[in-house]
């Protein structure tokens, strides 16, 4: 059969995008039924390991060329303002200064200019300059002298909502008839819950280095899309795409931040090209924390409604949405659409335009903060039905995708809330009321979806020479996640060697083929099935040469433990035995990933149940235990599946504990771009984590496989609030829960 | 300025100006890039390394201050760091990495100054390095670990 295109499906963190998939003939057979053929499932230690503990890794900031200039950008200290003066000629005239550019320059590459004069928040890009050393740079980026005129600004969701301006049309999602369903409730609630911004502070911060060979641009860019930066540099510079290669070998974290090639992508690339030397420009922390996007601020009003059995009749919500001067609108009314059951729910969804730098996808974008709003929301419904939340919960389970009608391809969420119950000890929930002294403790749960099918396209390819080690190409970066030893799990799983005897080479556009976006939980679930088919085609070849050699038929013989077997247990011979003959050669397959079914909601699914508590006298929170299952299909790698819920539920904590960015309403800027202000969670904020999976393959995807970098953030928040809520006897109804809040709650 | 240092047991005179700090010296005159600076303001314990036994912030550590001195950094070959390394693997102690040199640092000034620490003691000398990944439940079990394997 000759390969042919099919249209295919892929949700991206709640956009479908329709996708052209050229469906190759591919006669990998599915996993077999019953538990996953080792060593997928079988807990494994990361092969990036070795590199990062002895500091041999090279991220983007360490990668130092010949002749290589440091650039930096300066910055409007100001959230709205009109340059007035620059002195670029003062700044050109500093030993050491190779380049300076101001918004007089024009640098638009792609159409859009990257520099301004007329900065509308702090932090927007005013001028760069690129120097032969720091020393130098600092001198230059001095000597520029701007002056600005201030304007005035916009800061805050109030004030933004007051002037009507915002950065996309404000929408309205209806089903059923909201009102009715409102009218015929036996008990409702009404909330307004205020969401943070949360900040990434991903440890490495965004930076690039870009280096030109005649009409050819290397960029070193610590990226989660190194095929979008490829293309965005592409249109940016008028260049082929295969004339621009971009590299993320090794990679400090992303969290949906590090998702274009941005002012620092475009400046190295720019000012290389003008000086003809490498170029390196790395943000500060604080550059980072002004202009490399955060998960946007919300303001919730929820007012849901239920039939006396729990039953829910409506669900009115709207959302604005603290943007930025523009960019993505967060869909943080999708989990009220979608989470529970219910035939008449109405979800406007408005993002105001302030003085401030823009939203970037932050994992489980809208979705985390939605969910954390629905949540406390049905939690005081079950509290005016005098009904147990958990039970609410599963009274409200919605079978299939509510807005689209369609199936879900696999759903465990009851098995989840059952499980999650059963280890947290939720029937005795309340006796941890205890007392009322001093620290009063609470258990609150919550649910999460997500979406995580991933699709295509994404390649991979697969060689095994006379070493008998494969070595597999990917089209994919890793972001630290882990999906580098995911897929050499899955490849070790059909070449019968041990998962520490594959090679992965990963984060180089030049490796192999399109391969997914690092966000949406999309990689492995897009990656899995394009990396066991390529290992599957070396498998059978493998096969086919060893039935020559021993003259036993292929279909009776097996790959396994690095040794050629044959099934009746007479031959046992080491892989090498084969491939030692291989001399030069080698034997290569290719794997790509097949289109997603048509006509299925595919989505992920979970519960968690927190334990906090609280001390009443200076009002600090601790979580002292969460319990986390999830229902993500297939689990590749526990270890790996485990340390991802891990830092989900951190982060989680982080945003209902102590992350906010605060904006000072006289100057319209963050007072806390750094990490002594803006606090994430410390080794000592641990709680214990108890986390399960419910490891149900799924049956609509090839390998099984949905993602799961996102789903643990989306319910800690929710259920840690509802902790709070039972602890406390009155609910927060601003996130984070700062001692201050807490006291106030209580009346203190 | 001129600086006599040793980095992980080997000898270096540099040259370097005044107001550099012991993370560019290490990093961009010595190139040992394991080293990371985060924040480079003090607050993430990222650029962590060893000055004489104890764990200091090389990002705000002047060169100036280390003249004389012994300094070690993630790229040593110590038998202690060696057992904090396949600790740190076995239990999944990081991600990215991006902090893992920090970490690193600062689990063998603590396992040097105290071989067999308890919890809270693990927590406070490691409660200064911040993990955006989430792996400190994998970091304090390494921590144990290694001190464990050392007691």
């Amino acid at each position: 059969m000759s390969p042919r295109l099919v249209k295919s499906e892929a949700v991206v963190e709640g956009r479908t995008e329709e996708r052209w998939s050229l469906v190759e003939d591919d006669h990998t057979p599915e996993y077999p039924d019953g538990p996953s053929p080792a060593p997928i499932g079988v807990a494994a230690q990361r092969l990036t390991a070795h590199a990062r503990l002895t500091g041999s890794a090279r991220y983007t900031s360490d990668i130092q060329l010949p002749g290589m200039l440091q650039a930096a950008i300066l910055r409007s200290p100001f959230a709205n303002a009109r340059l007035t003066a620059i002195d670029a000629a003062a700044a050109r005239a500093v030993p050491g200064v190779r380049a300076v550019l101001t918004p007089a320059d024009g640098f638009a590459p792609g159409g859009s200019a990257v520099l301004t004069d007329a900065p509308a928040y702090a932090g927007a890009p005013v001028a760069a300059v690129a120097a032969d050393d720091r020393d130098a740079l600092a001198a230059g980026l001095a000597a520029l002298a701007p002056e600005y005129e201030e304007l005035p600004f916009v800061a805050g969701i109030d004030e933004a909502l007051g002037r009507q301006d915002f950065t996309a049309d404000p929408s309205e999602y209806e089903r059923g008839d909201p009102d009715a369903g409102m009218r015929e409730a036996a008990a409702s609630v009404s909330l307004e819950l205020r969401a943070p911004a949360q900040m990434h502070n991903c440890m490495e911060s965004h930076c690039a280095v870009a280096a030109w060979q005649g009409d050819e641009l290397t960029t070193w860019i610590s990226t989660q899309g190194m095929f979008a930066i490829q293309a965005e540099l592409a249109d940016a510079f008028d260049l082929d795409l295969e004339r621009v290669r971009v590299i993320c070998e090794y990679m400090g974290g992303g969290f949906g931040s590090k998702d274009q090639a941005g002012a620092e992508g475009l400046l190295a690339a720019g000012l290389a090209r003008i000086t003809s030397r490498p170029v390196s420009v790395v943000l500060s922390r604080r550059e980072e924390n002004l202009d490399a996007g955060y998960r946007a601020p919300a303001q919730f009003t929820l007012e849901v409604g239920a039939a006396a059995d729990g039953t829910l009749t409506a669900i009115d919500a709207s959302a604005v949405i603290g943007m930025g001067r523009g960019g993505w609108t967060p869909p943080a009314l999708e989990p009220v659409k979608s989470v529970y059951r219910c035939a008449n729910v109405r979800a406007a969804v408005l993002p105001v335009r302030q003085n401030i730098g823009s939203p970037r996808a932050f994992r489980a974008p809208g979705v985390m903060e939605g969910v954390w709003a629905l949540e406390n929301a049905i939690d005081e419904l079950a509290a005016a039905l005098d009904i147990d939340p958990l039970e609410l919960r599963r009274r409200n389970h919605a079978d299939g995708d509510q807005a689209t009608g369609r199936p879900y391809s696999s759903k465990n969420l009851l098995a989840c809330y059952d499980r999650a119950a059963e280890l947290a000890g939720w029937a005795d929930r309340d006796s941890l009321k205890a007392d009322g002294g001093r620290i009063r403790r609470g258990m609150g749960c919550a649910s999460q979806i997500w979406w995580g099918g991933g699709g295509p396209p994404a390649y991979a390819e697969a060689r095994i020479g006379k070493d008998g080690r494969p070595v597999l190409s990917v089209g994919m970066q890793d972001l630290g996640t882990g999906t580098i030893t995911a897929c050499a799990i899955i490849a070790a799983e059909r070449l019968g060697v041990p998962v520490e005897d594959v090679r992965v080479h990963a984060g180089d556009t030049r490796l192999a083929g399109h391969g997914p976006f690092s966000g949406g939980s999309m990689t492995l679930a897009s990656m899995a099935p394009a990396v066991r088919a390529a290992a599957h085609e070396v498998r059978e070849q493998l096969l086919a040469l060893a039935s020559d050699r021993f003259e036993i038929a292929a279909g009776d013989l097996t790959l396994e433990e690095g040794e050629i077997r044959s099934v009746d247990g007479t031959l046992r011979e080491p892989l090498t035995e084969v491939t030692g003959k291989l001399a030069n050669a080698w034997i290569r397959g290719g794997g790509s990933r097949g289109p997603n079914p048509s006509g299925i909601a595919v989505n992920t699914f979970g519960c968690q149940i927190a334990q906090v508590a609280v001390d009443t006298v200076t009002g600090m929170v601790t979580v002292e235990r969460v319990v986390a299952v999830h229902d993500v299909g297939r689990i590749v790698n526990p270890m790996g599946a485990r340390s991802q819920v891990m830092g989900g539920i951190l982060q989680g904590i982080g945003f209902a504990l102590t992350e906010e960015r605060v904006v000072d309403p006289t100057t319209g800027t963050s007072v806390n771009p750094g990490l002594e202000d803006y606090k994430v969670p410390t080794i000592a904020d641990l709680p214990e984590v108890v986390c399960e999976f419910v490891n149900v393959p799924d049956p609509r995807l090839p390998t099984g496989v949905r993602g799961l970098g996102e789903p643990p953030i989306v319910p800690t928040a929710g259920a840690i609030g509802n902790a709070l809520a039972q602890a406390l006897g009155v609910r927060l109804h601003e996130a984070p829960y700062t001692p201050r809040r807490v006291l106030e709650a209580l009346g203190g | 300025m001129s600086v006599r240092v040793e980095v992980n047991s080997q000898e270096h005179v540099v040259d370097v100006p005044e107001e550099w700090t012991l993370a560019a010296l290490l990093r961009d005159r010595l190139g040992l890039t394991g080293t990371k600076v985060a924040c480079g303001e003090g607050t993430c314990g990222s650029c962590t390394v060893v000055l004489d036994g104890r764990p200091v912030l090389s990002c705000l550590t002047l060169a100036a201050a280390v003249d004389g001195a012994a300094v070690r950094t993630v790229e040593d070959g110590s038998p202690l760091l060696e057992r904090l390394r396949e600790a740190f693997t076995e239990t999944d102690g990081f991600q990215c990495g991006f902090c893992t040199p920090g970490q690193l640092m600062s689990a063998l000034a603590l396992l040097e100054r105290d071989p067999s620490p308890g919890r809270a003691e693990i927590i406070a000398a490691m409660s200064g390095n911040l993990c955006r990944c989430g792996a400190y439940e994998g970091i304090r079990q390494a921590v144990e670990r290694a001190a464990g394997a050392t007691a």
